[in-house]
């Protein structure tokens, strides 16, 4: 019998189990996909924002602040990735700076610290990309951009390191209240038993509430983001995360530098039915193009690499729906997380944890350890770290992924690390080889003999990423 | 450890490089990141290399291996499974090398080639719409693991861009028992060489769609099926001409790209167009001591004229570390018109001009007739007539120093003649 039956392992399910695994609790999570991180967190802008946008006294507006500042306790013990850009939000006319005053207002009510305003002339010293018409902006130095599933991946590590157990390529089929427990069904066959289940399952969270409750007290509303990626070479075209006014419609699409060099583009924000149409449109990019000439010039669009596109959890509820089943005491809702939810993740398990789940008594383990190793990035090392590195382990030496600079022992690291991967994708997802100008292009048959060396399988056998779904499909009928 | 001459990249054009800047003074060390030399040659298991060069048809291992015989006698020295990391100039260049056999470790040479050749244009350079599932490969990546591996990837194939790779890969690909469903080409004329048009599609009743171009791809981990749309002269998908293909692969061959983001650290000329360096007649860029030749200079549709240009490179280092390297001088600019889109070398240094030089080009438009004219100061110095050009192909044309009037820059103009 588990006590935490967590469904989901994106942004926000990964930071439950972290702030859970502190305490004396036997959890699981859930996840359907061939990997942790695999929908709205691996395809989002990667901002950690400071709080200015979102109504206030709402969820929302509260979790992203105190979200914002967690991040930095979490680079401290979890080694993550972030990079400080700050943000602007620009105004190119006295209307649109009165929209600024408001926003300035919203931001000091949303408990948002450190906001200030910049005219044309210092803005342009500090970003001289902005577009020519831009007359003033809004700094948000809080700002900050990460890397978001590594952090998922972070958190579901020290999860694991605490205890935690993961299993993934198990969807929840079906949830069933008995007395005082749950029987979790997995894949139509497997059957678990937990004392409370948390529902982190994204875009599907009301098709998982549904599996037990007749009456969701919301629906989600998919919206889809389109983006495009420049590549590292990209790196300084802007310094600043540039939004522009929000509307109605939400934040906008952005200009957005990325803890690796590169720079995103987008997104856009369109209603759509399907859950997982993870499609790009030509319409949605062709917008991203046409709204970017607000923001910025000499956008160059020459290095675009990658064209991507997520599914916001959007709901019917106007803030997040962080709430306790009104019929089936101990399933918990951890729905409609959309933006700012990666921002808000970490506040978001501590407020269920210290709110929601007050009343279970938690006690605190005496071994908890909530450091996460640093992972060795080689190619961010000086000569003569590289060299003592090589010295004790010469795949260091290979390098595998020309244009990230990847070396054997990083992608032998993603393959048998405490979250390894034996998948084309997963291994991108850790390690970056594939994720530059070429996009895989020289790497990937390099990597894809590793993987089938490092997990003894046939190199016919190793995936893209999800199950059944091999690189190489046939022999040929002479071997060469 | 120190070398005259470093050549990075040991295939089609390092090779060659290596074979002509061989002498007795000169220290050179051919450095290849693959486990042997002959770089993409070793998995162009096709015929047709070697006519202008050896006037016989060979294959590519098979041309590569007329180069290595020629190599391995000269004792040239090499390093295989080793790839440049960085590099830096100050007077000599000091490159950072890593292997898995000897680690990480610096090379000083007072001259550099760069013949590393091309990669492959990508899904998300051209932004192709649609979902991203598993299947959707340049055809560069499916031959390889066709060739070297001995796997197919795809049983039901699609091929977006007649980039001769594509091409040669329907080919392959349908011998090997996969079904290849067409070809799009977004241009109103084929990418390839005629004779892979005839050879690799109309010889298997493969359809070629010209003005057409992928406008969806549809499925959630394996590919499924994509869709081809006509387009427009500004390339937008006219509606109700779609066209639907269930497939498990879609192979791109839409453009390769020289490789020379190694060297982004140096501050060289560059070419909007070939998008590589400016280099004089020497093959030098702007960066003296630095050679580029190959894929890695413009992209060649012929093994055979990546071979002779790289020879000269290989000619041209020779000198400069013989000669105590003189500075690079990059004068006199190749003017052109707008039937033609580049041309290699951009830059004439007329001091050291002797005998003749190789234009090579690309021209903007298929043209069946046509007159190249070389101009300076207004004249004529002189023409050539040419018919059936077609951007695919790589033409040439000889400038000679007897021709030339004065030191005024040299034009070259690319009229089409209407019949």
């Amino acid at each position: 019998m588990y006590d935490y039956v967590i469904i989901g392992s994106g942004i926000v399910g990964t930071n439950i189990a972290r702030e859970l695994s502190q305490y004396q609790v036997k959890i699981l999570v859930l996840e359907k996909e061939n990997d942790a991180a695999n929908h709205q967190t691996v395809a989002n802008s990667a901002i950690i924002h400071s709080g200015h946008d979102p109504k206030e006294n709402t969820l929302k507006a509260k979790l992203c602040v105190e979200g914002n500042a967690l991040y930095e306790q979490m680079e401290k013990e979890l080694n993550i990735p972030l990079l400080r850009t700050g943000a602007f939000v620009v105004a190119h006319n006295k209307d649109e700076e009165l929209m600024l005053d408001e926003l300035y207002e919203r931001a000091i009510r949303n408990g948002v610290k450190e906001i200030l305003f910049h005219d044309q002339e210092q803005a342009f010293k500090l970003e001289p990309n902005l577009a020519d018409d831009i007359t003033k902006v809004l700094s948000l130095p809080s700002t900050k951009v990460t890397y978001p599933w590594e952090v998922a991946f972070a958190c579901l590590e020290n999860a694991i390191l605490n205890g935690t157990e993961f299993k993934k390529n198990s969807e929840v089929t079906d949830i069933k209240k008995e007395k005082d427990y749950f029987k979790v069904e997995i894949n139509h066959k497997v059957i678990i038993e937990t004392k409370s289940v948390i529902s982190a399952a994204g875009v599907f969270s009301d098709q998982v509430a549904y599996l037990l409750e007749k009456n969701v007290p919301y629906q989600i509303y998919p919206r889809k983001g389109e983006y495009f990626v420049l590549d590292r070479k990209a790196k300084g075209f802007v310094q600043h995360v540039l939004y522009p006014l929000p509307t109605s419609k939400g934040k906008g699409v952005l200009i957005i530098p990325q803890v690796h060099g590169n720079i995103l583009l987008g997104p856009t924000s369109n209603r759509q039915d399907e859950k997982d149409l993870l499609s790009n449109t030509r319409d949605g990019l062709n917008q991203i193009k046409d709204d970017l000439h607000t923001l910025a010039k000499n956008i160059p669009f020459n290095l675009i690499i990658r064209t991507f596109a997520g599914i916001r959890a959007s709901s019917s509820f106007d803030d997040f729906y962080i709430q306790e089943s009104k019929t089936y005491s101990n399933f918990f809702h951890v729905a409609g997380i959309d933006s700012p939810g990666l921002t808000a993740a970490p506040a978001i398990a501590k407020y269920l944890v210290d709110h929601l789940l007050k009343h279970h008594n938690l006690q605190k383990k005496n071994n908890y350890d909530p450091i996460r190793p640093k992972k060795t990035v080689f190619y961010k090392l000086d000569f003569e770290e590289q060299l003592a590195l090589i010295k004790k382990d010469p795949r260091y030496g290979n390098l595998v992924c020309k244009c990230e600079k990847i070396t054997e022992a990083e992608i032998v690291e993603a393959i048998h690390g405490p979250l390894g991967n034996d998948t084309i994708k997963g291994i991108k997802k850790r390690a970056r080889a594939g994720s530059g100008l070429c996009q895989g292009g020289y790497c990937e048959q390099t990597v894809l003999k590793i993987i089938a060396r490092e997990t003894n399988q046939p190199i016919d056998k190793i995936n893209y990423y999800a199950l059944d779904t091999p690189i190489l499909v046939q022999e040929t009928k002479v071997k060469p | 450890m120190k070398k005259d001459l470093v050549i990075i990249g040991g295939g089609a054009a390092g090779l060659a490089a290596a074979l002509s800047a061989n002498h007795p003074d000169i220290h050179i060390l051919v450095i290849e990141r693959e486990k042997a030399l002959g770089g993409i040659l070793n998995q162009c298991i096709h015929n047709g290399f070697g006519l202008h060069v050896f006037k016989e048809e060979l294959t590519g291992p098979e041309y590569a291996s007329r180069y290595m015989d020629e190599f391995l006698k000269m004792n040239i020295e090499f390093l295989l499974d080793t790839t440049v990391v960085d590099v830096k100039k100050n007077d000599d260049f000091e490159l950072t090398v890593s292997s898995f056999e000897n680690g990480l470790f610096k090379i000083n040479a007072k001259a550099v080639i760069l013949s590393s050749g091309c990669y492959e244009r990508t899904r998300g350079s051209i932004a192709i719409p649609g979902e991203r599932p598993k299947g959707i490969m340049p055809a560069g990546s499916a031959q390889r693991y066709l060739n070297m591996d001995g796997y197919l990837v795809g049983k039901r194939i699609f091929i977006l861009g007649s980039g001769d790779i594509g091409l040669i890969m329907a080919r392959r690909m349908t011998l090997e028992g996969a079904k290849v469903l067409g070809v799009a080409e977004i241009m109103p004329y084929s990418n390839g060489l005629t004779r892979n048009i005839v050879q690799c599609l109309n010889d298997f009743d493969i359809p070629l769609y010209l003005s057409h171009t992928v406008t969806n791809v549809k499925g959630k981990d394996r590919l499924e099926q994509i869709t081809i749309q006509e387009v427009d002269s500004q390339f937008n998908p006219i509606e109700n001409t779609e066209k639907n293909f269930d497939v498990d692969t879609l192979l791109l061959s839409v453009g390769l790209v020289p490789d020379i983001s190694l060297f982004d650290s140096l501050d060289f000329k560059r070419d909007a167009v070939t998008k590589s360096a400016v280099v004089n007649q020497f093959y030098e860029t702007s960066v003296s001591g630095l050679f580029i030749c190959g894929n890695a200079l413009h992209v060649h549709d012929l093994a055979d004229y990546v071979s002779v240009e790289s020879e000269k490179a290989g000619k041209s280092a020779q000198k400069y570390i013989l000669n105590s390297k003189e500075p690079s001088k990059q004068i006199h600019p190749i003017e052109f018109n707008s039937n033609i889109r580049y041309v290699v070398p951009q830059l004439i240094d007329f001091d050291q001009f002797k005998d003749s030089i190789d234009l090579s080009f690309r021209v903007s438009k298929k043209m069946d007739s046509a007159i190249f004219k070389i101009m300076q100061n207004g004249q004529v110095i002189s023409t050539k007539r040419a018919k059936n050009l077609a951007p695919a192909e790589m033409e040439k044309i000889n400038l000679k120093s007897v021709t030339l009037v004065d030191q005024s820059p040299i034009s070259l103009i690319l009229e089409e003649v209407i019949l």
